[in-house]
């Protein structure tokens, strides 16, 4: 249990750059999650972090100590890693002991034949069997335990390199994407039981995703990474309802946000010739950006802002998604109806979209948030 | 019978298929079963049957002599000496080929750019031929004029002359090698895990490339600190398969031995016959001296050695070492 300072880490391998200063704090018994697109330097950073890999430039923290060159195997971590590399030639009992055995252990204890005769050893063989066999119940392998990892399914290997990494109580734990490979519904009860891990142990977690919603819903810390670099590392709500950056707008948020030009003049915004209910100051660029996710996008009838074509429909059964062809802009938009508006969404119908001001993400041309923008709540009363 | 003729019918339909491809099957496998015969089979019962013999070639005929010929094996004297001969460079060789094969393969694998020139280097025996290569220690292992005892001699004179072998060898001379009855098999031996540890390394280099690198982050991880805990929790097992294949080879190798003995004695097996290994045996018997009785009694008893070897190695592929 320690808290764990990554200090404006980077890595270049050979010619290319793969972290450009990448500083982080987590605090102590905090749950972290480093999501970004495949190959933005998710794993790098917790290799790193465990002490594999040897950054280029900055520092590692473990509870206030510089362990940028510790030995791995001294930072006293435990890491789940992606591709699981499980002992081929050991049972998933023995896999998941590796671990308790090298370290709480000495040498003469796990030797072969005679270790087992060793004073004490018998006493740590039985805790070990039991700690094994508890981490085994949780991750539901425990009928598993006598087989070799090369007589598994993909999902049922990832539990036993959890279970590994799992059995101990270290400093942090580092998990790479540990539920990949899982089905949906051991997904939803191993994300749960993690869950429970770290609220039961109160340690820290870095944890590796491709998945939003398992990044939504078990951090206390999101951390958007993208071409090497921590875009924005905030709560969960805080990424998704305050992003910092387009690029963290669009990445968090299934179906993604819809962004829509805006012009700038004097201090109103205009989108698609049509007066927004904003003000921006008069520095701001004369071309802007604005998100709108799919929820924030009404129907009206009454002064619509767009105006357009149904072009797909999903329904979801609690929700609908609908595609809208706008008729001022060749993109399409995207909305969130309730199922009573389906009547409304007939493919080709025409709509008309509205949004409430406040819930309109202004972003510069590059894509930087702005945040001196007013809504004024005055001018159009278009409320259905 | 009208009944009968029906019933049977559709019986007769449903065998004919699997029938006719069993019959396919013989005829496809034919040519390799009369190959395997002819080549394999055939010579080792002819052999089988002739260690029973008294045979000789040119002889119009032979008597059947029992078990004579495998009697006179584990009586006389001289067979005492192969066996204490091949069993002796076999348990010598095997361990030691095997072990700094595996060493030079660890230390090559981890060297980069630098190893490849240790493989090529300790790859060249075994490309040589033996026999050349025979002759050339010849001359470095001659008593006089050889480099061994030459670069032995400059060692006469300093601090070297308290160990004894030095005192000895500065008083009276230092051995004869080839021609000293206590050193003739171990240079043999020598030589043998000179040329053969390279062979060793190269299957061992070839088994390292299958190790999952990521295992040895995992064992760091894991509290695998030393160097000899990675070895034994990711290395060594992962090199297994190898391990079983490289000894069993070594062995069969090792009760091989031959041209070596033959390039430095080709009369009689060494100084008192202390280098007279089984292939040679075979040699000097059934091509020599055209006894052809005894040296397919040889044979037989060898091709049991490697055939037992064999049935290990196999038994442990399938059992112990297979990750399946
Ligand atoms: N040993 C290496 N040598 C050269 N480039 C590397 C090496 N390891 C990783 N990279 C590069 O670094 C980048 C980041 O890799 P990394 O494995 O951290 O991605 P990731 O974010 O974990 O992706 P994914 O989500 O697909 O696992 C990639 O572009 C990859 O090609
Ligand atoms: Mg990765």
């Amino acid at each position: 249990m320690a808290q764990l300072a990554i200090n404006n880490i980077t890595k270049t391998f050979g010619d290319t750059s793969v972290l450009k200063g990448i500083s982080l704090d987590i605090q102590d018994g905090e749950f972290v999650s480093l999501v970004g697109p495949s190959g933005c330097g998710k794993s790098t950073l917790l290799r790193i972090i465990a002490g594999l890999e040897e950054p280029s430039g900055g520092h590692i923290m473990i509870a206030g100590t510089d362990v940028t060159s510790t030995r791995a195997s001294d930072r006293n971590l435990s890491m789940v890693f992606q591709s699981y590399a499980l002992y081929p030639h050991l049972t998933v009992a023995e896999n998941i002991a590796v671990p308790l055995r090298m370290r709480t252990m000495n040498a003469t204890q796990r030797l072969p034949l005679i270790g087992r005769v060793m004073p004490g050893a018998s006493d740590k063989a039985k805790e070990i069997a039991q700690a094994v066999q508890h981490a085994a119940n949780v991750l539901e392998i425990d009928l598993l335990l006598d087989r070799k990892p090369g007589q598994l399914s993909g999902g049922q290997r990832q539990r036993v390199a959890l279970g590994r990494a799992l059995v101990r109580e270290p400093a942090a734990f580092l998990l790479d994407e540990p539920l990949s490979n899982l089905d949906a519904k051991l997904r939803v009860q191993t994300r749960s039981e993690i869950a429970e891990l770290h609220r039961r142990l109160n340690a820290t977690f870095i944890y590796v995703t491709h998945d939003q919603v398992e990044a939504m819903t078990m951090s206390d810390r999101i951390a958007v990474m993208m071409g090497g670099e921590i875009l924005q590392c905030a709560p969960p709500e805080v990424v998704y309802d305050d992003p910092d950056d387009i690029r963290v707008a669009e990445f968090i948020g299934s179906p993604k946000i819809n962004i829509l030009p805006v012009e700038r003049t004097e201090r109103d915004l205009f989108l698609f010739g049509q007066r927004l209910p904003l003000t921006a100051k008069l520095d701001a660029p004369a071309l802007l950006q604005i998100g709108l996710r799919p929820e924030a996008l009404r129907l009206t009838k009454t002064a619509p802002l767009m105006t357009g074509q149904v072009a797909h429909c999903e329904n979801l059964g609690s929700e609908i998604f609908a595609q809208i062809a706008l008729d001022e802009h060749t993109g399409r938009v995207v909305i969130k109806a309730t199922p009573e508006e389906r009547h409304k969404l007939s493919l080709g119908a025409k709509v008309g979209l509205g949004f409430a001001a406040t819930d309109a993400l202004v972003f510069g041309p590059k894509g930087k948030r702005l945040r001196d923008i007013e809504a004024t709540a005055c001018s159009v009363s278009e409320v259905a | 019978m009208v009944t009968l003729d029906t019933s049977s019918r559709p019986v007769r339909r449903a065998a004919s298929p699997t029938k006719r491809q069993a019959r396919t099957a013989w005829g496809l496998t034919a040519p390799a079963l009369t190959l395997m015969l002819l080549i394999l089979l055939v010579p080792v019962a002819v052999a089988g049957l002739l260690s029973f013999t008294n045979y000789s070639l040119g002889n119009s005929g032979f008597d059947w002599v029992g078990i004579q010929n495998y009697e006179r094996l584990f009586t006389r004297s001289t067979y005492a000496k192969m066996f204490i001969a091949t069993f002796t460079y076999v348990v010598t060789v095997v361990p030691i080929s095997v072990g700094l094969g595996l060493g030079a393969a660890l230390v090559v694998n981890s060297m980069g750019r630098i190893g490849d020139i240790y493989k090529t280097i300790y790859f060249l025996p075994v490309m040589a031929t033996l026999l050349a290569m025979a002759i050339a220690w010849e001359f470095m292992l001659h008593p006089s004029i050889g480099a061994v005892n030459r670069t032995l001699e400059m060692g006469c004179g300093t601090w070297l002359e308290t160990l004894p072998f030095f005192a000895k060898g500065c008083a009276d001379g230092f051995p004869l090698w080839l021609g000293d009855r206590d050193y003739a098999i171990w240079v043999i031996c020598f030589i043998g895990i000179w040329q053969g540890f390279g062979f060793n390394m190269v299957l061992y280099l070839a088994g390292l490339t299958s190790v999952h690198r990521e295992l040895y982050h995992a064992a760091e991880m894991d509290g695998a600190k030393t160097g000899w805990e990675r070895f034994r929790l990711v290395t060594w097992p992962a090199l297994g398969p190898t391990t079983v294949f490289v000894v069993t080879i070594s062995c069969i190798r090792a009760f091989q031995v031959f041209d070596t003995i033959e390039a430095f004695w080709p009369q009689g097996g060494g100084p008192n016959k202390s280098a007279y290994v089984m292939m040679f045996a075979i040699f000097e018997k059934g091509i020599q001296q055209n006894l052809i009785g005894i040296g397919s009694a040889i044979t037989m008893l060898f091709l049991v050695f490697v055939m037992f070897l064999t049935l290990i190695q196999r038994w442990l592929v399938e059992r112990k070492v297979h990750y399946g």
